[in-house]
């Protein structure tokens, strides 16, 4: 048995069909992935993801010590402000991907993947030695719910945030929703509006039944982690295990939006990170989106081909609801004379689906467009 | 085909196969179908293929996976549900009228040993 969120009892009686994942039991589906999915882009979903984890870093080298282990430049956060990074190692491969969000000075909030906070929580530590810092691993404390989908900001709304004073896109602030004390931010993982609410545990069961209860004329359902997938997946948003990990830099993984160019300060990979942007060091591979031309659904681990030739392997696929085809994301190896060092979209690849090739083609990322406020 | 029909016997991988005389019909439990949610594709073999007990015949997709499909007894291929490769949701609509494939089986009598009545596979998985 895994841990369980403190929601378990309630998703139990919802029907949840609930699976392991990440050392949880969580739930996968209630009504049916694809009828939540098309809940999430033309209403509203809840999504418990407690399991995720929660770090406070703190103290007077707190802005310091976080600049020397995240490309990005945290630096430039203000306030209340949040950005998406990844934990780097010593190759730039990516440990975890991560939201740091800005409290006060001296003061941030890192929201982490489930599966990687111990791994994660043991590399901060070890790289903190030098600095006045404070790591705190808040995971157990904290549940977090996701609200997502055009009619997010109504229901916040009606719940006592009005409009005007609801975070902006990629911000947290203290906020006091249907009566109940929480942290709420604008983010979420699903390329719509909406916001992430954490709150302490005794108080989430409440949050959660009164968001249901509250959001029903909005049209409000709960979403498992399947909808969660094929949500994310469809605005090319990267899952750590399948589209990163630590053999991947962010620059190879398509991030470098991510990256700050002009920071100063040194971070672990920075050397191999810069110099795959300035084209000194050669990128191994690349990750590319795709989308089946033949009817065959690609799926994690599946190999990919070129002119007969195995060149790389698909990282994440499934079907997308929202465009009624299937899709996925892919790493191609790279060489010296390799076809897809350059433009890559519009090449036709090849799925290996049971010992089938299968006709796919490049396409742009992301395969649906995001309509919350992106500024990459 | 909103009941059980009436006879059909059930494999532990949750394929269940009916003797309708001349072939037998073979598809996929409700409890499967259950199982997998959402189902989106289906592939299924060629008319006149062979094959044995427990071995693959066909997939069937969800949002999230691809299932194999098993044999519950051995034999050839005589007609495919063409209906469910364009309409692979009619499998959670209507189970037990979306047969997968229907079979002209040459070892029935050794295959069926091992089959379950669907009362006691109903048992077995609940």
């Amino acid at each position: 048995m895994g841990k369980r969120s403190f929601l378990y009892e309630e998703q139990e009686n919802m029907k949840a069909k609930i699976v392991p994942f990440a050392g949880w039991d969580m739930p996968v589906q209630y009504s049916g992935i694809i009828d939540e999915h098309n809940t999430v882009r033309s209403a509203l979903g809840l999504f418990d993801v407690s399991h995720m984890g929660e770090v406070f870093v703190t103290g007077s080298d707190a802005l310091d010590f976080l600049q020397s282990i995240v490309p990005q430049d945290v630096s430039k956060l203000t306030d209340s402000r949040a950005v998406y990074c990844q934990l780097t190692n010593k190759k730039g491969g990516i440990i975890d991907d991560l939201i740091i969000y800005k409290l006060k000075d001296e003061n941030y909030l890192l929201i982490v993947n489930a599966s990687r906070i111990d791994v994660d929580v043991n590399w901060i530590t070890l790289n903190s030695l030098n600095y006045d810092v404070k790591i705190e691993n808040a995971s157990h404390n904290y549940s977090l719910l996701a609200l997502q989908g055009p009619n997010a900001s109504a229901l916040i709304e009606k719940l006592g945030c009005a409009r005007d004073i609801q975070p902006e896109y990629f911000s947290i602030q203290p906020a006091t929703i249907a009566g109940i004390d929480l942290m709420l931010s604008r983010t979420g993982y699903t390329g719509e509006d909406g916001f992430e609410l954490m709150v302490e545990n005794k108080y989430v069961v409440q949050l959660w039944k009164t968001l249901l209860r509250e959001g029903k004329e909005l049209g409000i359902k709960p979403i498992g982690l399947g909808a969660r997938d094929t949500l994310r997946l469809e605005v090319a948003l990267p899952l750590w295990g399948n589209d990163i990990d630590e053999d991947t830099t962010p620059v190879e993984a398509g991030l470098t939006w991510s990256v700050a160019k002009d920071k100063k300060e040194n971070y672990n990979g920075k050397d191999v990170i810069m110099g795959q942007i300035a084209g000194t060091i050669p990128l191994r591979k690349k990750l590319v989106g795709f989308e089946m031309i033949d009817k065959a659904i690609p799926r994690h681990e599946y190999e990919v081909y070129y002119e007969g030739n195995k060149v790389g392997v698909v990282t994440s696929g499934a079907p997308a609801p929202s465009k009624g085809s299937n899709i996925g994301l892919a790493h191609i190896y790279l060489d010296d004379n390799s076809i897809f060092l350059n433009k890559t979209i519009g090449i036709n690849i090849d799925i290996m689906v049971r010992n089938k090739l299968y006709k796919a083609q490049i396409v742009k990322k992301p395969f649906v467009q995001k309509k919350n406020s992106v500024k990459n | 085909m909103a009941y059980v029909p009436e006879g059909i016997l059930c494999s532990k991988s949750h394929e269940w196969i009916l003797d309708e005389g001349e072939v037998f019909t073979i598809g996929l439990t409700d409890y499967a179908v259950e199982q997998l949610g959402d189902i989106v594709f289906v592939e299924l073999p060629e008319v006149g293929a062979e094959f044995q007990k427990d071995e693959t015949f066909a997939t069937v997709e969800s949002v999230k996976a691809a299932s194999e499909i098993y044999m519950p007894a051995g034999g050839k291929i005589v007609e495919v549900n063409e209906e469910l490769i364009n309409s692979p949701e009619k499998l959670n609509e209507d189970v037990w009228g979306s047969w997968l494939v229907k079979v002209d089986c040459s070892n029935w009598g050794e295959d069926s040993i091992g089959l379950m009545e669907y009362e006691d596979y109903k048992e077995s998985v609940s």
